[in-house]
C-alpha cells in the first residue's frame, strides 16, 4: 500500500478535515487534496518528539497488522476494525485511535535480525545493532546532545523511567552522561505523584543552596590536580548547574506538575500509568523539552495475550488491557496536540523492540519475532492516513518495502531536522555517524 | 575476484559439501540469522546458523524439494545457483555474480554429483545419485590458524594482510582467505576487506574476528599512539603483573603515571578491599609511617580484617545475584550468612562453589540450597549458572548453536537437563524424573557437560557438573574469577563486559589473564592471595592523573581509573564520614542494629535509603554483572543530593561527628583538617586551608561548616574511587 495523499483525503471526514486544517500554518482553504502535498513540500520539521516505547515487543498481529484471513493459530483472538481511512484496519481494541488514523502512518514492514530484548531494544532505540566496541546513544539522547538551546528543563526526559531492555541501555552511549534521559521516577497515575527532589529540603533556603553550590565548585576547583583525574572520566559540572537552574525555576518545575491539569483532561488520558505518563509527556514538550520517552512495559506476551493485551484481567467488562490503555492515551494526546496546533511540530513514535511469532504458542501467547513488525508514527510532518510496506499473508516476513531499524532511526532524525550522516565524536575523538547505514523512508517525510 | 577464481579452480580438483560448499554459503550470508539461518528458515528454505549442522544443511539443499535446489541433470538450472546470482527472483538479492568463483565452485560441486564428501574418484565418474559417498565420513575442519596471530604496527595508517589456513581431518590444509569471513570488532578502528587485508586506522588494541566454517579466531592488532617511544623495562615493576602491562604501554607508546601519593593509595586500597574509607587515625598513622614496606603491610592488614569479609561477601552476593522478595527472606538470610562464612574462613573459591552446585536440602536451614532457587526453571538455571560462575552467555544456544562461541543446542539443553530433576520448593531435592525437551529432536535432552560429554540420564549429575565447572582444567572458570577480581581492583575487566567470556571477545592483555588464571589455580583459589598480588603491582599503585600523552587511555592502565563508588558503598561512606549509623526506612525492623548497606542480605532492603541511587530494586532489575552504573552525573541523583534525604537528613542531625566540630570550639585549622580526613581521606593543601579559613571565619560559622561538610560529601573526589 503506497503512500498517497488522495487516500488520506478520501478517508477523512468533514469534521476531521477542519481539525487537520486548524493545526497547520496554512490551514485556510484546505478544501482539496493537493494543498496537503504542497504544504508538506515546504518541509515543516518536527521540533520535538514523544516516543512511546512498548517494552517487551508488541505483537504486530494484535495491533497494527492483523491477519483476519489467516488460519486461526496465526490470526489470533483479536479482530480488526475499520478506521477513519478506508482500507486501513487496526485492532478492535483501538477504537479511539481508529477514528484518528488519518493523523498516523503505520509501517508494517519493519525488519530486524535481533530477537532478544536487550539487543533488539538497542537496535530500535539507537539505530545501531549493539557491538562490544562502542555503546551507541539513544535517538533521544542524540537529539538532546544536538539541541543548541540552553534549557532549564532536561532535554531528554523518560516517563516514568528508562527501564528499557532490562536496564542494560544507558541512553547516552558514547555521548556525555549529561544527555542520559532524566527519569522522573514514581508512578504518574498515583494521586500523590510528584517528581522527587525539585523543592528545597526542609530547613534549607536559597541562600544556603547557593552557598553550597559555591563551595562544591570551589572544592572541585581546588582539588584539580590533587588526585582526581581532571579530564575524561570526570565530566563537567553540567548536571550540577542544570540541577541548580531547575531548582530555581518555578515555571520549569510546573511542567512536572500533573495536578495543574483538569480532572477532565486527566480522565481523558485514562487512569493508568501509561495515560498519566503520556499526559506528563505532553506537558513537558509544551514546556520545551525536545524529546520525551514514555516507557510502557509489559508487552512481552508469551502467555495469555488475549487477557494481557485486551481485557487486563480475566472477564473484565470494560477492557483495560495494554491496548485499550494505550488507545486512551494516544487518542487524548493526538487530540490535545491538534487543539494546540502542536501536532505538526511534534513527532509521535510508537514502537517496541520486535514483533511476535506468527503462530500462537501453546500458552495462548506469542514469542519473539523480529523479522517483521509494525511501528506507528504521527505528527511532526509525517503524512497521515497511510500504511507503508506490508508483511506477507501470515505476518512472517516483509512482503515489500522492508524497513530496518537503522532506516527508521535515520527517518526520525531527518524528520527532526537532523542530518543522519552528520558525525558525532566519542570522548576520545573518534568520529561516528549519527546513522551510518540508515536509508530515509521517503514516504514518511511527506 | 579473478584471482580468487583461479585459486579456487586450481586448489580444488574435487569439491565436498562440508568444507567447500558451506563456507561459500556462509561468506555470502545465506545461513546468517537474518536469512535462511533463522530458526524458522526463510522462504521455505532453512539452513543451520552459519553452517553449524552440515548434515541437516546437506539434506535441505540436496534432498529436499526433489532435486530443484540441486539439479543433477542440468546443474546450471539448480536453484542453489540461480537464486544467489539473481537469475531468479531472490528476496535476499544478488549474493554473487554468475561468473564468480563462488558460482563456479557451486557448479563444479553439482556437476560432480553434489556429494557430501569428495571421494578421490568423484571427479572422473560422476555418480547420478546424490548422497554421502561410500568412501567414509565427511571431511571436517580440524583447525584454523591466522598469520600473523598478533600484529603490531609502527605508524598509522597501516596495512597488513592476514593469511588464513584451514586444516582438515583428512590431514590436508589450504589457504581460505577467499572464503573466510572477516569482521572487525570496531569498524572505526580497523577496516578489513574480503581478502583479509586490514587497514589500521586508529591507535589502540583492536581485534579482527575471522570465521571459517564453525571455527572463529580473533587476531589482535596493536597500533601505537603518536608519542615518543620509551623504554619502560627498567622501572615501575613490582611483580610479573607489570611485565605485560608495561610491555603493552610501551607498544602503544602510552607513558605511565607516577606512583599515587600515600593518602590516595590508602584510600583506594581501603575502598577496594573493604568497601569503606580509611579512618582519620589510620590515615595519620599511615602518613607518619616512613618504612618502605608500609603499603604491602597495609594490604595484608586489610585482607585480614572482618571488614574485608563483609565487603567481599557483598561482592560475591551480587555476582551470584543473591536477592529476595519481601516474602522469602528466611532462605536469603541463611544463604548470605553461609557465604559470609566461606569468605571469612578463606575457603578456596572452587570448593565452596562446588558445594553450591551440589547443594540440596531445606533452603531455610541450609544456605547453599538457595543457589538452585535463584532461577525459576531448568533452562533459567542453565543460563544463570554459566553466566554467574563462568561468565558465559549461553542463552543464544537455546534456539541455535551459538554464532560467536562454541556452544551448541545440545550443550544448552543438555546442561538444562542436569537441573531438570531439581525440585525448587523450600526443600531443594533431586526428583527421580524430570527433563527438558530438546527443540530439534522433540525428545528429552540428554544431560551433558557443555562442550565435553553426555552423561547418563539416570545419575545425579550435579556432582559431575560441579567437578567440571571448578576443575583446574576449566580455564573459563579460573579466568572468569580472576577477571572479576581484576575488575574490582582496577575498575575495568581484562575482558569486558566481565560476563561475556568467549574466544571472539579477546582480553586486552591475554597473557596476563592466562597467567592470573594459572596463579589462581596454583594458589588453591585463594581470594586473598590473588588480590594481594594485584594490589602489589605498580600498575595498581599509579596515580589517577594521566600524563598528557595518555589522556585518552581508558584500558591499558597507564594511570588508575577513576570510578564511581557503588551506591551501597557511597551510602556507607556518607554515614561513616558523619559517624552516624545507616537507616533503612521500612526495612529496618528486620535488620540487626548498626548494619551497613553492604552488609544487607538482599539489595532490595536498601532501595528506600538509596532513593535514585539504587542500582536494583523490586522494580529495577540489577544488571547481570551486579555492578551499578548510577553516578552523580545523573540529574536525578544530583537533585537528590541537593534536595533529597540521603545526605540532608543525616547532615541535619546535630550530633554527628562533623556537627560536633562545627558547634564546638575546635580551632578552625584543625576542623578543616578533620573534615578533609573524614571525607576525602587526605590532608588539605595550604591553598585549601587558606580558602576554607576565609569562608569559615566569619558569622554563622556552624551553618557554614555544615555547608562545607555537604560540599565535601558531594564533590567528585568524594563520590569516586581514584
Amino acid at each position: 500500500m503506497a503512500s498517497n495523499s488522495f487516500r488520506r483525503c478520501d478517508g477523512v471526514t468533514r469534521r476531521d478535515f477542519v481539525r487537520v486544517g486548524s493545526l497547520t500554518a496554512f490551514g485556510v482553504g484546505l478544501a482539496h487534496c493537493f494543498t496537503h502535498s504542497a504544504q508538506a513540500a515546504a518541509s515543516v520539521k518536527a521540533k520535538r518528539c514523544i516516543l512511546i516505547w512498548l517494552d517487551g515487543g508488541p505483537s504486530h498481529l494484535e495491533t497494527f497488522d492483523l491477519k483476519p484471513d489467516a488460519p486461526q493459530e496465526v490470526r489470533g483472538p483479536l479482530l480488526p476494525i475499520a478506521t477513519s481511512v478506508p482500507g486501513i484496519q487496526i485492532c478492535e481494541s483501538f477504537p479511539g485511535l481508529a477514528k484518528r488514523i488519518q493523523h498516523t502512518a503505520i509501517v508494517r514492514s519493519l525488519t530486524s535480525p535481533l530477537g532478544e530484548h536487550n539487543l533488539g531494544t538497542h537496535y530500535l532505540l539507537t539505530g545501531y545493532p549493539p557491538t562490544s566496541a562502542l555503546a551507541y546513544p539513544a535517538i533521544g539522547s542524540v537529539v538532546a546532545h544536538l539541541d543548541p538551546e540552553t534549557r532549564t528543563l532536561p532535554k531528554h526526559v523518560a516517563v516514568p523511567d528508562f527501564g528499557v531492555g532490562g536496564q542494560r541501555i544507558s541512553g547516552n552511549g558514547y555521548l556525555p552522561k549529561a544527555v542520559r534521559p532524566f527519569e522522573v521516577g514514581g508512578n504518574p497515575a498515583r494521586a500523590d505523584f510528584r517528581v522527587q527532589d525539585l523543592d528545597f529540603f526542609p530547613g534549607l533556603d536559597s541562600e544556603r543552596i547557593d552557598r553550597r553550590r559555591q563551595y562544591i565548585e570551589a572544592l572541585d576547583r581546588l582539588s584539580r590536580g590533587v588526585e582526581v583525574d581532571g579530564t575524561r572520566s570526570v565530566p563537567t559540572t553540567k548536571p550540577l548547574e542544570q540541577a541548580y537552574r531547575l531548582i530555581a525555576s518555578p515555571e520549569a518545575k510546573a511542567a512536572f506538575d500533573l495536578s495543574k491539569e483538569s480532572t477532565e483532561t486527566r480522565a481523558k488520558y485514562g487512569p493508568r500509568t501509561i495515560g498519566q505518563s503520556t499526559l506528563l509527556a505532553r506537558r513537558l514538550i509544551e514546556a520545551g523539552v525536545p524529546f520525551v520517552t514514555v516507557t510502557y512495559p509489559g508487552w512481552d506476551t508469551h502467555q495469555n495475550l488475549y487477557t494481557q493485551l485486551k481485557e487486563g484481567y480475566t472477564g473484565a467488562k470494560v477492557p483495560v488491557g495494554l491496548i485499550p490503555s494505550l488507545d486512551l492515551a494516544l487518542s487524548a494526546l493526538i487530540d490535545d496536540l491538534v487543539d494546540r496546533n502542536l501536532l505538526d511540530e511534534t513527532l509521535i513514535v510508537v514502537m517496541g523492540e520486535f514483533g511476535r511469532t506468527p503462530k500462537l504458542n501453546t500458552q495462548g501467547g506469542r514469542d519473539h519475532w523480529p523479522r517483521v513488525f509494525s511501528v506507528l508514527l504521527a505528527g511532526g510532518g509525517v503524512p497521515g492516513g497511510q500504511v507503508i510496506g506490508a508483511s506477507d499473508a501470515t505476518g512472517e516476513s516483509p512482503k515489500d518495502r522492508p524497513v530496518t531499524p537503522a532506516d527508521l532511526a535515520a527517518t526520525i532524525f531527518t524528520l527532526l531536522g537532523i542530518d543522519p550522516q552528520q558525525l558525532l565524536h566519542t570522548a576520545d575523538g573518534r568520529p561516528v555517524h549519527i546513522s551510518r547505514d540508515g536509508k530515509v523512508v521517503k514516504e514518511l517525510l511527506g | 575476484m579473478t584471482n580468487a577464481a583461479i585459486l579456487l579452480a586450481v586448489s580444488l580438483c574435487s569439491v565436498d559439501f562440508d568444507t567447500d560448499v558451506l563456507p561459500v554459503l556462509t561468506r555470502a550470508g545465506c545461513n546468517a540469522g537474518a536469512c535462511h539461518g533463522a530458526a524458522a528458515g526463510r522462504g521455505g528454505f532453512k539452513l543451520s546458523l552459519f553452517g553449524g549442522d552440515p548434515a541437516a544443511d546437506y539434506r535441505a539443499i540436496v534432498q529436499d524439494l526433489e532435486g530443484r535446489r540441486v539439479n543433477l541433470a542440468r546443474p546450471e538450472r539448480s536453484l542453489l545457483l540461480l537464486k544467489p546470482t539473481w537469475e531468479l527472483d531472490h528476496e535476499g538479492g544478488q549474493r554473487f555474480e554468475t561468473d564468480s568463483a563462488q558460482a563456479a565452485l557451486l557448479l563444479q560441486w553439482i556437476q560432480s554429483g553434489a556429494p557430501r564428501t569428495a571421494g578421490p574418484a568423484s571427479s572422473g565418474t560422476q555418480p547420478r545419485i546424490a548422497g554421502p559417498a561410500s568412501s567414509g565420513t565427511p571431511r571436517r575442519l580440524s583447525g584454523l590458524s591466522v598469520e600473523p596471530a598478533q600484529i603490531a604496527v609502527d605508524a598509522l595508517p597501516a596495512t597488513v594482510s592476514l593469511a588464513v589456513t584451514a586444516r582438515f581431518s583428512d590431514g590436508s590444509s589450504r589457504p581460505v582467505e577467499d572464503t573466510a569471513v572477516f569482521t572487525p570488532a570496531d569498524s572505526a578502528s580497523t577496516d578489513v576487506d574480503s581478502r583479509g587485508r586490514v587497514k589500521v586506522l586508529r591507535p589502540g588494541r583492536h581485534a579482527i574476528v575471522v570465521r571459517y566454517l564453525t571455527d572463529v579466531v580473533a587476531v589482535q592488532i596493536t597500533a601505537p599512539h603518536p608519542n615518543q617511544p620509551q623504554d619502560l623495562s627498567s622501572q615501575l615493576r613490582n611483580n610479573w603483573i607489570d611485565d605485560q602491562i608495561n610491555a603493552t604501554l610501551a607498544a602503544l607508546r602510552l607513558p605511565p603515571s607516577p606512583r599515587a601519593e600515600d593518602a590516595a593509595l590508602l584510600r583506594r586500597a581501603t575502598l577496594d578491599l573493604t568497601g569503606r574509607l580509611p579512618t582519620s587515625e589510620r590515615i595519620r598513622t599511615f602518613l607518619a609511617d616512613r618504612s618502605a614496606g608500609k603499603f604491602p603491610g597495609e594490604v595484608d592488614r586489610l585482607l585480614a580484617s572482618p571488614e574485608f569479609a563483609e565487603y567481599w561477601t557483598y561482592k560475591f552476593a551480587r555476582w551470584l545475584r543473591i536477592r529476595t522478595g519481601p516474602n522469602d527472606a528466611a532462605g536469603t538470610k541463611v544463604f548470605h550468612a553461609w557465604l559470609r562464612k566461606q569468605i571469612e574462613t578463606g575457603r578456596p573459591i572452587d570448593q565452596w562453589i562446588a558445594e553450591l552446585i551440589t547443594a540440596q536440602g531445606d533452603s531455610h536451614e541450609h544456605g547453599p540450597a538457595n543457589f538452585h532457587r535463584s532461577a525459576g526453571d531448568a533452562r533459567g538455571e542453565a543460563e544463570y549458572v554459566t553466566e554467574s560462575l563462568l561468565g558465559i552467555r549461553l542463552r543464544c544456544a537455546n534456539c541455535h548453536n551459538h554464532p560467536l562461541d562454541r556452544w551448541t543446542q545440545d550443550d544448552y539443553h543438555g546442561l538444562a537437563a542436569i537441573f531438570a530433576r531439581l525440585e525448587r520448593g523450600q526443600v531443594v531435592s533431586l526428583k527421580t524424573s524430570g527433563d527438558v525437551i530438546h527443540p530439534v529432536s522433540g525428545e528429552a535432552a540428554v544431560p551433558r557437560i557443555p562442550g565435553e560429554r553426555f552423561l547418563p540420564p539416570a545419575d545425579d549429575n550435579l556432582a559431575a557438573l560441579a567437578g567440571w565447572i571448578t576443575s583446574s582444567q576449566n580455564r573459563r572458570f579460573a579466568k572468569a574469577q580472576v577477571n572479576r577480581l581484576w575488575h574490582s581492583l582496577f575498575g575495568r575487566g581484562l575482558i569486558e563486559p566481565i560476563d561475556d567470556l568467549r574466544d571472539t571477545n579477546p582480553a586486552s592483555h591475554p597473557e596476563l589473564l592466562d597467567r592470573l588464571a594459572d596463579e589462581l589455580v596454583a594458589r588453591q583459589y585463594d581470594l586473598r592471595q590473588i588480590l594481594r598480588l594485584m594490589a602489589d603491582s605498580a600498575a595498581y599503585q599509579r596515580s589517577s592523573r594521566p600524563l598528557p600523552e595518555a589522556q585518552s587511555d581508558d584500558r591499558f592502565y597507564s594511570h588508575a581509573l577513576t570510578r564511581p563508588l557503588a551506591p551501597e558503598v557511597l551510602l556507607d561512606a556518607v554515614c561513616d564520614a558523619l559517624g552516624v549509623p545507616a537507616e533503612f526506612g521500612e526495612a529496618r525492623q528486620e535488620l540487626p542494629p548498626g548494619v551497613r548497606a553492604i552488609g544487607l542480605y538482599s539489595p532490595h532492603l536498601a532501595t528506600e535509603a538509596l532513593g535514585p541511587l539504587t542500582g536494583c530494586s523490586n522494580i529495577k532489575q540489577c544488571s547481570a554483572t551486579g555492578d551499578s552504573s548510577v553516578s552523580l552525573d545523573d540529574l536525578a541523583v544530583q537533585l537528590h543530593w541537593i534536595n533529597g534525604r540521603l545526605v540532608n537528613s543525616r547532615l541535619g542531625d546535630s550530633w554527628h561527628a562533623l556537627a560536633k566540630l562545627a558547634y564546638g570550639h575546635e580551632p578552625t585549622g584543625n576542623l578543616i583538617e578533620e573534615y578533609y580526613l573524614r571525607t576525602l581521606s587526605r590532608l588539605p593543601t595550604d591553598q585549601e586551608q587558606t580558602f576554607w579559613r576565609s569562608q569559615l571565619g566569619s558569622e554563622s560559622r556552624a551553618e557554614r561548616c555544615i555547608d562545607f561538610a555537604w560540599s565535601l560529601l558531594s564533590c567528585r573526589e568524594f563520590v569516586t574511587n581514584h
